[in-house]
């Protein structure tokens, strides 16, 4: 079976796979610190980001689409409410997404090395 | 309930509030976990402006009729233009439903994430609210509310409502205890230190970075009077209490000592001794990393609540449990089960252990200090029975792994998946 590497930066392991292995059946075997709660691609807890290696990786569904659109808007609302430029930059530096590439690890499938790191 | 708690009066705050709640005084256990030997109180309050009267919070559904008797002593319905709810727990929200419906024209306002939970909690979708957050504002004609957002005290929907012109703060939960004296006022009422104390180390006390949070808000104010939700209206020296909450949800231990230095607990509990060795084994190869106290406890020796406070303000726990028909052993699963009243998650953890049939208890625990949301950076060890020169290097080299991780220099491994599912 073909396999592949797939790096965890923040507890620095290197787990090699069998091709289409999800990131959610290996992450919380090696402790890297990707929270889950659904499991199921709904809630979004498990979003992560993609340092290295995002063309080997399987292109986000519908459903993985929707959850992190719906979290972004989330996001981006929470940035209008804020009542001040303090608040609101407070809040950007919280949710900084700029370069990142955020995924779901229950819904995305390993295809080609890659390294991935928790939020 | 007595005649006494239903025909004792509202009683006056200041000259624009009265408490207008409902005594509890036979109630023995609240919310399943916290004891109260005198019972409890569920404060409400009733605030009059030039330009109408606001009522904030409202009592346990039991306790209504208490609630709706004082208030009908100090207000007409037809005046009610303003309903708060600081928070949305059944013991503050019991009356709502009967309170709008005697009161059609008061607005209700509540906290943004309160939305989500209203509906739920009423099982009624047709109540009309509005959501407010920091620095909102409801006139009440020369009287203002100014609302605070205080998330997480202890709910997600928790705020606190501030009445300018008074200096006075409704402050829901927060300052609270189930102390339940018909005097009401800090000054008048028994000795409650106990209640105030007890309730904040099993309310608030996982949720010490929203106090905090919280503080800097309300630290800010000129305040009078705090009106909680629960137990004594503190009116003599409000501030102590203010300064009690800030002293108890700050970490002490980096304040007394070196404030990088981190702290590893090893605990463990070991029948034979071989659990003990894997654990001076750990302690010794994550001593080779150093830059951080490790120290190691035997559960025998100790109780749960010393150790919880540890933990509490330790970065890294692991847990050495032997198996015992099948399972980890009952004091490792006292100490677990009492992770609940601290906040653990992202904390570094592990868990290792001798064993001499099948030895599932590493890994119960594991999955246990995971669904805690801790970090479990190595797979635990399970030897079994007496650990050999090699598999103490074992626990070495596992001391070694948990102890870079906690430095922040995770050691680079190379694994192939199916030593995974092996583990």
């Amino acid at each position: 079976m073909a396999k592949a590497k797939v790096k965890f930066a923040d507890v620095n392991v290197t787990v090699t796979v069998p091709v289409g292995t999800r990131i959610i059946e290996i992450s919380e075997k090696v402790g890297s610190y990707i929270a889950y709660n659904c499991r199921e691609g709904d809630c979004g807890s498990c979003m992560f980001t993609v340092l290295d290696g995002s063309d080997n990786l399987s292109k986000p569904s519908a459903l993985e689409k929707a959850t992190l659109f719906a979290h972004f808007q989330e996001v981006l609302d929470g940035w209008r409410r804020a009542g001040d430029i303090e608040s609101l930059q407070a809040m950007m530096r919280r949710e900084n997404f700029a370069g990142k590439e955020c995924r779901l690890a229950c819904q995305t499938q390993v295809f080609g090395d890659a390294t991935v790191a928790p939020l | 309930m007595s005649g006494h708690e239903a025909t004792a009066g509202p009683m006056a705050v200041t000259d624009r509030v009265h408490w207008i709640g409902a005594l509890d005084p036979k109630m023995r256990t609240f919310d399943v976990i916290l004891k109260t030997p005198n019972g409890t109180t569920y404060n409400a309050y009733l605030v009059r402006g030039s330009d109408g009267v606001a009522v904030i919070d409202t009592v346990k559904a039991e306790t209504a009729d208490q609630f709706f008797a004082r208030l009908e002593a100090v207000a007409d319905y037809a005046e009610i233009k303003v309903i708060v709810l600081n928070h949305l727990e059944p013991d503050h929200s019991g009356a709502l439903p009967e309170l709008m419906r005697r009161a059609p024209q008061a607005t209700l306002y509540i906290s943004d994430a309160a939305q989500l939970m209203l509906k739920a909690l009423l099982n009624n979708s047709d109540i009309a609210y509005t959501p407010v957050t920091t620095n909102d504002r409801v006139s009440l004609g020369d009287r203002t509310l100014r609302f605070l957002n205080t998330p997480y005290l202890h709910w997600p929907d928790t705020q606190c409502t501030y009445l300018e012109e008074e200096g006075v703060l409704f402050s829901g939960d927060v300052f609270g205890c189930h102390y339940c004296d018909e005097q009401l006022f800090n000054d008048s009422v028994g000795d409650f230190r106990f209640s105030f104390e007890y309730y904040y180390s099993h309310i608030m006390r996982p949720f010490k970075q929203y106090v905090l949070g919280a503080l800097e808000l309300i630290e800010p104010l000129q305040i009078n009077l705090i009106a909680p939700t629960h137990g004594p209206i503190l009116r003599d020296h409000p501030r102590h209490y203010i300064e009690r909450y800030r002293e108890l949800s700050t970490p002490h231990l980096h304040l007394e000592i070196d404030r990088d230095v981190k702290t590893m607990i090893i605990f463990y509990i070991s029948s034979y001794g071989n659990t003990m060795h894997m654990a001076e084994a750990i302690r010794d190869g994550a001593a080779e990393v150093g830059g951080f106290r490790i120290s190691l406890y035997d559960l025998e020796g100790g109780e749960v609540e010393p150790f919880v406070d540890l933990v509490e303000e330790a970065d890294a726990i692991l847990v050495g449990s032997p198996t015992i028909n099948g399972d980890a052993v009952k004091p490792v699963w006292d100490l677990l089960s009492s992770f609940a009243q601290i906040n653990v998650k992202g904390k570094v953890a592990g868990a290792f252990g001798s064993y001499g049939w099948s030895g599932e208890a590493v890994r119960m625990v594991e999955d246990r200090l995971r669904g805690l949301k801790m970090r479990v950076p190595a797979g635990g060890l399970r030897i079994k029975l007496i650990p050999s020169a090699d598999e103490l290097e074992n626990c070495r080299d596992y001391g070694r792994d948990i102890g870079s991780f906690l430095m922040g220099r995770p050691r680079a491994r190379e694994i192939d998946m199916s030593q995974l599912s092996a583990n």
